[in-house]
């Protein structure tokens, strides 16, 4: 009777340098079999030069290889069908300098359109017009709920995102959170399918 | 008298149906913008949805009545500050929503590769939008 192997792929694999990645970098496995070592370091596949930053390793193509090498085992796939190995040799850290200019690119970026989409509505003339409505008194500059709305400005942002500085308003993860991990999951979709060799053929 | 009347029946008409596309189109901007649901989630309080759709629906029509009259109450100001700050509020969750909506920081955090600093960059828009707001207010339009 064949042994069952369960075989769950990891979904990111990140790796340092240019090696032979074998089967237990890249995926777990449980089994009743004795052969399980011998089975974790099978090496599965080399990453050379020539797959840049970016391999996608198929989970068929691990089913293929260890079949041919173990044909008393059965694998069973659970899990996410494929791996995705990104190769970043150097490890940089963003520079203080690069991270300065977007702080002061987006700040005035910020402060721009906030300037241009008040002009664009014309709130000063609402203002002005609420001012009279509330108080009978007409006064050309508002003070009174200009400086208020331009500081509960900043605080609605905060609410929104759920973060001030480092510090978080409660656990949920924010939709900035969210956002990103999105983009990163249609990345890997993206990837998935297009970087992958089974596809191809 | 009947021309008097068939103008204002087409007037009637016109308002009516312009005041539906915009109401319309106001309450789709505000569902793909997330800001209501974000508020439930802060507050957790799910059971009250009715409540909030009839508060923007009323909202609405009490700004479309302060746009068209010429009423005047005398509160003192400190009912302005209130008011500032509330409409501060929700214009930031607007503009914070809006920024989301471009996806301008996934973006950014993968193309500099800065994970773990993205909230100092959401900081400077924060900071940028108050300085903007606070400038323009008190030096840009004297």
């Amino acid at each position: 009777m064949k042994e069952i192997v369960y075989l769950r792929m990891k979904k990111n694999v990140e790796q340092q340098k240019y090696e032979s990645l074998t089967l237990k970098d890249l995926a777990f496995i449980s089994t009743t079999s004795l052969q399980k070592e011998e089975l974790e370091k099978t090496p599965i596949y080399r990453v050379s030069k020539k797959d840049k930053n970016i391999v996608v390793i198929d989970s068929f193509l691990i089913i293929d290889h260890l079949n041919r090498l173990f044909p008393n085992i059965e694998i069973q796939l659970v899990g996410p069908p494929h791996t995705v190995v990104r190769i970043n040799r150097t490890k940089k850290n963003a520079s203080i300098l690069l991270v300065s200019a977007v702080w002061l690119l987006l700040f005035i970026g910020a402060a721009m359109t906030i300037m241009n989409f008040h002009y664009d509505v014309s709130m000063q003339e609402v203002q002005q017009k609420l001012h009279y409505i509330l108080t009978g008194k007409e006064e050309e500059f508002p003070l009174w709920i200009q400086i208020p709305y331009s500081l509960g400005l900043g605080l609605g942002m905060v609410l929104f995102f759920n973060h001030w500085f480092k510090k978080r308003i409660n656990e949920e993860p924010s939709p900035l959170e969210v956002e990103i991990f999105n983009y990163q999951q249609n990345l890997d979709q993206y990837l998935t399918h297009y970087e992958n060799r089974i596809n191809d053929k | 008298m009947i021309s008097n009347f068939l103008i204002i029946g087409v007037e009637i008409v016109v308002g009516f149906a312009g005041g539906l596309a915009v109401g319309a189109g106001f309450v789709a901007f505000l569902t793909l913008l997330g800001i209501i649901p974000r508020l439930i989630q802060l507050t957790r309080s799910e059971a009250y949805i009715k409540v909030y759709t009839a508060c923007i629906i009323i909202g609405s029509i009490f700004g479309t009545f302060l746009s068209f009259t010429n009423v005047t109450w005398n509160h003192p100001e400190l009912l302005l500050i209130i008011w500032g700050v509330l409409h501060g509020i929700f214009n930031g969750m607007l503009a914070a929503a809006l920024t989301e909506v471009i996806n301008v920081f996934p973006i950014l955090s993968k193309r500099i590769g800065i994970d773990d600093k993205i909230v100092w960059l959401f900081m400077a828009i924060v900071f940028g939008k108050i300085t903007g707001s606070l400038f323009q207010w008190t030096f840009f339009v004297r």
